[in-house]
């Protein structure tokens, strides 16, 4: 069976530097996939990739075969369809990530209609209303209808990155990029939008590629990871395997680094 | 229960006094405008009275030079500007946002050359360049009037246009945006345009004042609507020979074209005030 997203020597030119250099790894369909390294490893810059939607001054080479298509290179309108159909992404600041002039229930429900008009062939205000608080109720944010007529200044960062979450639900894609979705948010917040972004992916069976610098964070979402650092991909393999027995010092560091501040916070190693 | 409103209006305006005072103002004259489609105190081509009357009761405003009524002059006056603004406006704002719009997309070469064009166009005066278009034109009439003041609007409205969609076209959530699947259309209807519509409305309103005075000085240098239409211009043209002797007659255009564009000035103020939500802080 062919992956859902099978990347080849990806390699990514901004500004005479090479930012992501020769990155292969594949995600296969419900498989759930981790990208680490610290900040200005690359690791946006491969999403942005796979989403084709990197600016025309940075140059894409390699292959990015997403559910069939081949993304680097080919036109952007062809793009588009593949776009909230095969991928939708969830981003690190949740509050530059909405429009700050449209109604959040707005925002939600502009991608729930293009998803119903395709898979019905029509979308009813109603059925789009329904299921825009559907999705406001399943990210878990309280009074709905509220959150629906408010603007994102108007709700909490953490209740504005369940809004961005439910926008990415709202496509049913099949990979989920979430680039640092935790980020911005505080430790407790942090906490609950990984519970629930590991549940909604669980239940929906859809694809992740989970983008973080935090360790223990990603260790608990995905099954795979790649270490990367300065665009190079140090290791890959099983959660377990690439924690445990780290086979690059860099990888070491970070692990290292995790249980250090596991400790300050008086947790014990799991 | 699961009443959900997804339409696009804003949300209601905030009290403001500018916003109140600069619609009043501006309100007055459009019901002054669409009355005297219907009616006039007097007949505004004929003597109704002596020549350069002072005012009195039954000619508030005194009459000019043939005796016709002051007050209904004004009141035409302020019908033409009103249409004066309004078409400048409306020409400014379709050329103007549709370039501005297709500038912010453009390749870096084009994009340049319009920029350029822009500035070198923008750097002609208003009324320089109206000038010449109405002098092109066979006759001055109040359409080619309008035609050149919204053609020297819509560079202005273009340059802004494009630096604000460029702008709003950087920032993350038009990524995110497109990353659920919308066109670049449909980036430039659902986002684009409702984030710069704020400013660009605010502009819309000065320029329309700057249309009214621009107008009323082509008139004044008999560049503008030709007789039957009154244009406050061609009045203070008219009275500029009797300035001292019925002074009204240049005091009370003047005071209806100070009102018209301060008010017009304040309603702009008004909407920068409530056209933003994220501004709006009073829950
Ligand atoms: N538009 C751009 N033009 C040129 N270089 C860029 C551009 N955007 C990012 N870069 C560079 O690309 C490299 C990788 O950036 P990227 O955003 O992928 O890092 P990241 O791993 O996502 O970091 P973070 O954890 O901070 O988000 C960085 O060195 C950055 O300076
Ligand atoms: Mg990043």
């Amino acid at each position: 069976m062919s992956a859902l997203l099978s990347v080849q020597g990806l390699t990514v030119r901004a500004g005479g530097k090479t930012v992501v250099s020769d990155l292969s790894f594949s995600i296969g369909s419900g498989e759930r996939m981790g990208l680490i390294g610290e900040s200005g490893s690359g690791k946006s810059m491969t999403a942005m990739a796979i989403t084709g939607l990197l600016p025309p001054n940075i140059s894409v080479t390699g292959s990015i075969v997403l559910d069939g298509q081949e993304i680097v290179g080919t036109e952007d309108k062809h793009l588009n369809r593949l776009r909230g159909v095969a991928t939708a992404v969830v981003f690190q600041e949740p509050l530059t990530a909405l429009d700050p002039l449209m109604k959040i229930g707005k925002q939600i429900a502009e991608p729930v209609r293009r998803r119903l008009q395709r898979e019905q062939g029509r979308a009813s205000r109603q059925a789009v209303g329904r299921e825009v608080l559907d999705l406001l109720d399943k990210v878990a944010l309280p009074q709905p209808e509220r959150i629906a007529n408010a603007y994102p200044h108007e709700v909490s960062g953490g209740q504005r990155q369940r809004v961005a979450i439910a926008m990415a639900l709202a496509c049913r894609p099949k990979l989920l990029i979430a680039d640092e979705p935790t980020t911005a948010l505080d430790v407790t917040t942090q906490a609950e939008i990984l519970k629930l972004l590991d549940g909604l992916v669980r239940e929906t069976g859809m694809a992740l590629l989970f983008i973080s610098h935090d360790l223990p964070v990603v260790a608990e979402v995905v099954q795979r990871v790649m270490v990367l650092r300065d665009g190079i991909a140090l290791e890959e393999g099983a959660v377990i395997d690439v924690f445990a027995n780290p086979s690059h010092d860099y990888t070491q560091t970070l692990v290292d680094a995790a249980r250090m501040f596991d400790e300050a916070l008086g947790r014990t190693g799991s | 229960m699961t009443s959900l409103d997804l339409s696009t209006d804003r949300p209601a305006r905030r009290h403001s006094l500018s916003l109140s005072i600069g619609l009043a103002l501006v309100g007055l004259n459009v019901v002054v405008a669409i009355l005297t489609l219907f009616w006039t105190p007097y007949d505004p081509l004929n003597a109704s009275g002596g020549r350069l009357e002072a005012p009195s009761w039954l000619h508030w405003v005194g009459t000019d030079r043939l005796g016709r009524d002051y007050l209904t002059q004004i009141m035409i006056g302020a019908r033409t500007a009103l249409i004066v603004g309004t078409g400048a406006v409306a020409i400014g704002a379709s050329i103007g946002v549709t370039l501005g719009i297709l500038a912010a997309f453009a390749t870096r070469l084009l994009d340049d050359v319009m920029a350029a064009t822009l500035d070198i166009l923008i750097a002609f005066p208003t009324l320089l360049l109206a000038m010449l278009v109405v002098a092109a034109s066979d006759s001055a009439s109040l359409w080619s009037a309008i035609l050149a003041l919204g053609l020297a609007i819509s560079a202005i409205v273009a340059r802004l246009t494009r630096i604000l969609a460029k702008r709003v076209l950087r920032q993350d959530y038009i990524i995110a945006s497109r990353t659920s699947g919308t066109s670049w259309l449909g980036v430039v209807a659902w986002h684009v345009l409702p984030n710069i519509w704020p400013t660009l409305s605010v502009n819309f309103a000065l320029q329309f004042g700057l249309a009214v005075i621009a107008e009323a000085s082509l008139s004044y240098l008999g560049l503008g609507a030709p007789p039957p239409n009154a244009s406050w211009g061609r009045l203070l043209q008219e009275a500029q020979g009797t300035v001292y002797t019925a002074p009204v007659g240049s005091i009370a255009p003047g005071i209806a074209l100070v009102a018209l564009v301060i008010g017009m000035n304040l309603f702009a103020d008004g909407l920068r005030d409530v056209g933003d939500p994220t501004r709006r802080r009073s829950r």
